[in-house]
């Protein structure tokens, strides 16, 4: 593992210009579990059951609003963490040692010109445009110009677990490669009347390469247009300049007709041979595409209490080349209720698809008792064809979480099933949490 | 890798010098409620500045220091301090009254409404307070609400960018165009939990457990139900994960021809039986995607075995679409094409 030599710059940088930070937020999470894991399936046999007791030290640290004479406003997002698996090794260690770690966000942002200009360095994701929530370790900028107008450019390499290989056979990152660019411009009309009314509409484009092979060459336009303080609509659409076609494309609205309710439209069209990288020999095979049509309904009935539930329609590709489309459906029902120190819900879930699909049922909650709660979970399955030769699939999970003092709480879990592929499972997790915000200077 | 966290956080703290002059916690201690009533002073005719000493001059908020009087002050029979009640919600914003009131001579214009006995909490002039006179639409739209707001954290987002319904689905489309406003109260930090994806330490609901209200992505079993939520919507896996880590998993359990007796998952008439209904060529056709998990390996994969010019299947396996966008150029170019395209 190589130490990623900008963010040492960047403390080294704070340290030096004698900085103060407006707030530090710091959060440490020791967590330890221990549970069986399934390994090296064979024919008639039953699989070979390993234990695997990983513990972490997982740590985030935010300071904001930092104040030197370099910058308004630095930055430092830094979360990351440590593990050890004390018995065999967990399936997504992601390496073959028992100790190991990773960075999940490693950045320095600084504003300049009256917050005009924004740089970003560091290990980050790029949401913006169609840059697909790409994580690279590299920078970004944006600049906000005159007229409403946003310019923002990035270039870095795409994260790749462990700090190992970044090449897309071997990275876990969707957008595997060892470099990536791409920047979007927009454009922003505030509409008198409410805040948030107005329009915004931008282009984007994100290219990334794997030792010099096209991985991804995509365009893309994206809107928000809020006319009424209730209605609004966003959209999307991505097209493979690679492959000359369309990735997706999506519209939805959202309309308030009374306070308590809220409806929903939206579609969908979707090439998912086009989130594979371009290098990936399978990247050739197919160009099926799908569709998907949705409305969903919320509703505050009111004294904490909520439902609402969502129902899409999914056009896939038929069986064979010859047969026509097949329709799926995805339906959620869901109820909520918050009063006080409870917590309560439970949903219905729906899924039809070609291959399978599932009936589901959730029931949850949790119970404040001044610095103590309790928590449950319970989650069932289903299976319209049996899974591994089972039709169902049974979870539940019970918590228990005390606040200690100064900043510190503990939480004990505890979960168990029977699912398809483990015919027994359980699992126990104990967690000990330091959640603080230093405020330096209170106020202002 | 260990050991360069703790000197990071030692440094950063160091230099930032959180010296924590109020440590504030998620939950705020139950507090006493207001005894002090406002509107019977404001009924005898009592001067806001006559107990709020110095406001007019005040270019910071710092709600206890406006308030010094003693109600002994005025009255012969009482006793102690006026107490200010905790703020539940940390003051998150910069404000002056010395020049608001320079310029603004009456506190009600913004202080529509004011703590009375039996409240907890002060009342703040709402946000409307300040539209009435500022016009922050641009400034909306722009997602510039600092230097006002210091960050946005604390605070419910209303109308579109309201997270309700199936915000899991939605919150995309809204963070494509208007990354800024998810800035404002969401650190990157907090995306990460979900959408560093290669990098997080384990699945979001396994070290939340207690979080029931929360939309996490694979709650449960999710084991069981990985695959048919893949076939419903193949493009879902490929958003976070690459080839390789679907991969990782599916080696360990024996699933893969990594093995020399691979576990078998493909049914009869897979290979080569397209009348049986589980013909390959039909399968990859629909989701190619879930082919990937497996035999995502380059010019080893398993299909350059057949499907390569002069190999077993005769017949192209490119999708016309495909066959009409690329030419001889790209198979010299791109080391993909040239696994099957041998010396083209």
């Amino acid at each position: 593992m190589r130490t990623p030599r900008h963010i040492v710059a960047a403390v080294a940088l704070l340290a030096a210009s004698g900085a103060g930070a407006d707030t530090v937020e710091v959060t440490s999470t020791t967590l330890v579990s221990a549970g069986q894991q399934a390994r090296d399936r064979r024919l008639g046999q039953e699989p070979d059951l390993v234990t695997v007791v990983p513990a972490y030290e997982i740590v985030s640290i935010t300071a904001r609003d930092i104040r030197t004479s370099i910058a308004d406003d630095l930055q430092l997002q830094l979360s990351g963490w440590g593990s050890y698996d004390f018995d065999s090794l967990r399936w997504d260690n992601g390496t073959s040692e028992s100790l190991t770690g990773d960075l999940m966000s490693a950045q320095v942002q600084a504003r300049f010109l009256d917050r005009r200009l924004t740089l970003r360095l560091g290990r980050e994701h790029v949401m913006s445009g169609v840059a697909r929530m790409i994580q690279i370790d590299g920078g970004e900028a944006i600049l906000v110009l005159p007229g409403g107008f946003r310019l923002s450019g990035y270039v870095g390499s795409p994260v790749a677990q462990r700090f190992a290989s970044r090449t897309g056979l071997k990275s876990w990152n969707p957008a595997g490669g060892d470099f990536a660019y791409g920047g979007r411009v927009g454009w922003s009309l505030a509409i008198p009347g409410h805040a948030g009314r107005g329009l915004d509409v931008g282009a984007s484009a994100n290219v990334v390469e794997d030792a010099g092979d096209p991985v991804r060459q995509e365009v893309g336009a994206d809107f928000r247009l809020q006319p009424l303080q209730t209605v609004s609509f966003t959209g999307f659409g991505a097209f493979s300049v690679y492959d000359e076609r369309f990735s997706e494309a999506s519209v939805a609205a959202r309309w308030k007709p009374v306070h308590r309710l809220e409806v929903t439209a939206d579609w969908r069209f979707l090439a998912p041979d086009l989130l594979l990288a371009r290098n990936s020999i399978l990247s050739v095979f197919s160009a099926s595409t799908r569709k998907e049509y949705g409305v969903g309904l919320d509703y505050e009935v009111g004294h904490g209490f909520s439902v609402g539930g969502d129902y899409h329609l999914s056009v896939e590709p038929g069986e064979t080349a010859e047969d026509n489309s097949y329709l799926g459906q995805d339906l959620v029902v869901r109820a909520d209720w918050t009063r006080g120190a409870t917590e309560a819900g439970g949903e219905i879930t729906y899924l039809d698809a070609l291959e399978n699909g599932y009936w589901a049922g959730r029931l949850y909650g949790k119970q404040g008792f001044g610095k103590v709660f309790a928590a449950a979970d319970v989650m069932s399955y289903f299976f319209k064809e049996d899974v591994n030769g089972e039709s169902f699939a049974v979870t539940g999970s019970l918590s228990g979480g005390i606040e200690l003092a100064r900043g510190f709480s503990a939480v004990l879990a505890g979960r168990a099933g029977v699912t398809p592929f483990m015919e027994q499972t359980y699992d126990v997790m104990a967690k000990l949490v330091y959640n603080q915000t230093y405020t330096v200077r209170e106020v202002r | 890798m260990n050991r360069i966290v703790p000197v990071i956080a030692a440094a950063l703290l160091a230099a930032c010098g959180a010296k924590s002059s109020k440590t504030v916690t998620a939950a705020a201690a139950e507090q006493p409620a207001v005894e002090f009533t406002h509107e019977a002073h404001i009924m005898a005719d009592v001067a806001c500045l006559d107990c709020h000493s110095g406001i007019d001059k005040a270019t910071r908020l710092e709600p206890k220091r406006h308030v010094s009087v003693s109600c002994s002050d005025c009255h012969d029979d009482a006793r102690g301090q006026v107490k200010v009640p905790e703020r539940v919600k940390e003051v998150r914003f910069t404000f002056s009254h010395q020049d608001h009131l320079a310029k603004v001579k009456d506190c009600k214009t913004c202080h529509q409404a004011l703590p009375e006995p039996g409240d907890k909490e002060i009342k703040a002039p709402p946000m409307a307070a300040c539209t009435s006179c500022h016009n922050h639409q641009m400034d909306f739209a722009q997602a510039k609400c600092t230097p006002c707001h210091t960050d946005l954290k604390g605070f419910v987002p209303e109308s579109a960018f309201a997270h309700t319904g199936d915000w899991l689905r939605t919150h995309g489309n809204y963070s494509r165009t208007s990354a800024q406003s998810c800035a404002a109260c969401h650190d990157q930090t907090y995306c990460a939990t979900c959408h560093a994806s290669q990098t997080t330490p384990a699945l979001p609901s396994s070290i939340f457990p207690e979080e029931v209200k929360r939309d996490f992505i694979h709650r449960g079993d999710y084991v069981s139900r990985h695959m048919i939520e893949a076939g419903a919507n193949p493009s879902s896996c490929r958003r976070c994960h690459g080839s390789p880590f679907c991969d990782s998993c599916h080696t360990q359990q024996n699933l893969t021809m990594k093995s020399l007796t691979p576990f078998p998952v493909h049914p009869a008439g897979w290979a080569n039986d397209k009348a049986s209904g589980h013909f390959h060529g039909d399968a990859a056709r629909r989701d190619i995607t879930s082919c990937a998990g497996c035999h995502d390996n380059g010019a080893s994969a398993v299909c350059v075995a057949c499907h390569q010019v002069g190999g077993l299947a005769a017949k192209s396996p490119h999708p016309k679409s495909f066959a009409r966008k690329h030419d001889a150029g790209d198979r010299r170019s791109n080391a993909m094409c040239a696994a099957c395209h041998h010396g083209a």
